[in-house]
């Protein structure tokens, strides 16, 4: 095996009280499919919610090929709580002494139908705007400089590990409770999963320049081979909310491969289906793996547990009680038991 | 295979015979030009608002606000009594850029809010900026208004005439039933208020170039980001969408389409008007375009802005009119002068809409699939 791509390091997560996961440590090996099994209540998807970005956790780190996926504090950031400080300081000292500005600059200037000694405006509104003294002028500019800056700040330190500077990293996901775009089309669904990859700017999206066309005709054309490749292939302009339920979490599969992650999270991608839909997810989990995207999934399906996983941990009451290759799960006592329940002794 | 380049048509079907019948309505009478600069700027506005309401799911109950700022900005920058002077379309370009700017001002540090409280949110702003327009007298004129302001030009043209010449030939022309003059062809370029045909052919290419546009933003990248977010924020979150970008970018967007909308306005009626006429009934005029009109869609909010518009512009003076020349009515009378129903056919247009076709008079093309 190669070097682990997801290492939770000792991962708690506590709501108010209570302790969802707790001192939890998974490793996720290059190009394998790692499952985590467990109880209903286990802390499964609460472990995909603080690897995936949707939590912090309470306690310990989690590191995609030994980095931390964060915004860093780099010269962009500093340079924008700057530049919002500044702007919002001299916003709020012209708006709170507009009128006298106006008044100085303007109105004493201005002779109807004669031409407007700009330079001159400027230097009265220069000098206006700071003789408001220390309340007129000081003050505002100090608030506003201040509010500025650390308002930007604090979006800055509360959005560092969202979920979608982890998705950036290349970690991608299915959900429990499907969430896909309901009335956006299966094509369209996919497309968005690509946005990662899409580079087309503003302008020109705003003007269907030629590049933005192209781009959008690639996509459109990789977004129909990914839904073949999930077996969505005949009913691409179909609504997404009006698909079955089985076809609902291959689309989802589709649209979380759909950025190129290099891992990518299935949770309880057997949900709902039958058992020759199960067979098809299993050889679709193991091409997704072929493929060259490491997989990750929660499942209560043993057979595609079994079937597919080349390593297994167990959660129980939030903690892990085992982890090993299926046979060796298959024959632990313990998950045996976290499962079944113990066998009455006598 | 669906032909990928098939949604690149500058305009739908739909759009081109909406735009076409807003073209011929001329036709049918110079007053209907006159009100037919209001539908346009009406469906501008609405369009505006259709991006952050319709597109990415943010109740927006305050767009009005961002009229006026268009309406003032527009006032200030081309007024006499200012010495900016910009002209016609250097004020609706200053407009639209200011429109964006206050939009990102009020969407940075409010758009984390969710839902209901967002709308509370531009609903207070609505009300601040009136409440601020009014007492800024020195800079606004307060109740009284910014005016003369500078009607519609064609850029280049008006330099070889004056406009008072141009009427007074063509009238005078017109008046000794003479054939066209071998100079009245500059008439054809001058638009006034004389001439309200020509402005609102103007005005009408404004509005197509924005349904171009606005097509394009449907379909692009940035559009699929809108849906997403509208349709499942954290699902977008967890494609490497930003949502707060996203909100941001429709949030000045839709404020820089609504302030284009209120500098248009202000420019037909060569005056801003007082800061009350941008209150929360043109709010609520808007938002009942984008509903009556078929939400999401563009053809809907077009088609919405000629029933609500025409209805309240066109029909009921009208029908008030024929009721008065036959006899029947009296405006001192609410019940017998139908010009006073127009917040009764509103209230009864959102009621039907919502009990009949609650997605609009046009499907948008995602609940067609339905």
């Amino acid at each position: 095996m190669s070097a682990s791509l997801i290492s939770a390091e000792r991962v708690t997560m506590r709501f108010g009280g209570l302790t969802a996961v707790k001192d939890v440590s998974v490793e996720v090996a290059q190009g394998s499919i790692t499952a985590v099994i467990g109880p209903n209540g286990a802390g499964k998807t609460t472990l995909f919610n603080a690897i995936t970005g949707v939590y912090e956790p309470t306690e310990g780190r989690i590191l995609f090929s030994g980095r931390d996926p964060r915004r860093s504090l780099d010269g962009w950031v500093i340079a924008s709580c700057v530049a919002t400080g500044i702007a919002m300081a001299f916003f709020l000292a012209i708006a709170v002494r507009v009128e006298a500005l106006w008044t100085a600059s303007v109105i004493e200037l201005y002779e109807y139908q004669k031409a407007f000694p700009w330079a001159k405006a400027l230097g009265a509104f220069g000098s206006s705007l700071f003789g408001g003294g220390f309340w007129g002028t000081w003050v505002p500019l100090l608030i506003g400089l201040v509010f500025g800056a650390s308002g930007r700040f604090v979006i800055w330190s509360r959005s560092r590990r969202t979920p979608d500077v982890v998705a950036s990293a290349g970690v991608s996901r299915t959900f429990q409770n499907i969430r896909l775009f309901p009335e956006l089309t299966l094509v369209e669904n996919v497309i968005v999963g690509m946005d990662r990859r899409l580079t087309s700017g503003f302008v020109a999206a705003l003007l269907a320049l030629p590049s933005a066309l192209r781009e959008r005709a690639q996509a459109r054309g990789e977004a129909l081979k990914l839904l073949d490749f999930v077996g969505l292939g005949d009913k691409t302009e179909d609504a997404a909310g009006n698909l079955p339920y089985g076809h609902q979490r291959r689309l989802e599969i589709a649209r979380a491969l759909a950025s190129r992650p290099k891992v990518i999270l299935l949770d309880e991608p057997a949900a709902g289906m039958n058992p020759t839909e199960t067979v098809d997810l299993m050889r679709l989990i193991q091409a997704i793996r072929d493929n060259g995207t490491t997989v990750v999934l929660i499942e209560h399906h043993m057979r595609v547990v079994m079937g597919t996983s080349d390593r297994i941990h167990v959660l129980q009451y939030g903690e892990k009680i085992a982890e090993g290759t299926p046979t060796e799960i298959k024959n632990d006592p313990k998950c045996v038991e976290a499962y079944l329940g113990k066998e009455e002794l006598g | 295979m669906p032909e990928p380049l098939r949604r690149f048509t500058p305009f739908t079907r739909g759009q081109l015979v909406l735009l076409g019948l807003l073209a011929a309505a001329p036709l049918f009478g110079e007053s209907l030009a006159a009100s037919g600069r209001t539908v346009v700027v009406y469906a501008i506005l609405a369009l505006g608002l259709n991006i952050v309401v319709g597109w990415t799911g943010l109740l927006h109950l305050g767009i009005a606000a961002f009229a006026a700022i268009g309406a003032y900005v527009y006032g200030i920058l081309t007024c006499e009594i200012y010495p900016f002077q910009l002209g016609f379309w250097g004020g609706l370009a200053a407009a639209a850029a200011f429109g964006a700017a206050a939009g990102v001002l009020l969407g940075a540090p409010t758009l984390r809010l969710r839902g209901d409280y967002l709308a509370i949110v531009t609903l207070g702003f609505g009300e601040i900026v009136q409440d601020a327009l009014k007492n800024l007298d020195t800079i606004t004129k307060g109740t009284q208004g910014i005016n003369p302001l500078p009607g519609a030009t064609v850029p280049g043209v008006s330099l070889l005439s004056s406009a008072s010449q141009v009427v007074a030939t063509k009238s005078s022309s017109v008046a000794d039933g003479a054939a066209v003059s071998g100079t009245d062809w500059v008439g054809w370029f001058q638009i006034s208020n004389e001439t309200p045909v020509r402005w609102y052919f103007l005005y009408l290419v404004v509005l197509s170039v924005i349904v171009f546009l606005c097509r394009n933003l449907e379909f692009s990248r940035l559009g699929r980001q809108w849906f997403a977010v509208r349709e499942d924020e954290l699902a977008a979150r967890c494609m490497a969408i930003e949502p707060d970008k996203a909100k941001l970018k429709a949030f000045a967007i839709g404020a820089a389409l609504a302030a284009l909308s209120g500098a248009m306005l202000a420019s037909v009626l060569s005056s801003t008007g007082e800061p009350s006429n941008y209150d929360f009934q043109i709010s609520i005029l808007a938002l009942c375009i984008v509903i009556v009109g078929g939400i999401g869609s563009i053809t809907g909010i077009l088609v919405g802005a000629i029933v609500m518009i025409g209805l309240n512009n066109v029909a009921l003076p009208a029908i008030s009119d024929a009721m008065q020349t036959a006899g029947i009515g009296s405006t001192s009378n609410v019940f017998t002068s139908p010009n006073n129903y127009k917040y009764l056919t509103f209230g009864l247009a959102l009621v039907l809409m919502m009990r009949f076709r609650p997605d609009g008079i046009v499907h948008s093309r995602k609940a067609v699939q339905k």
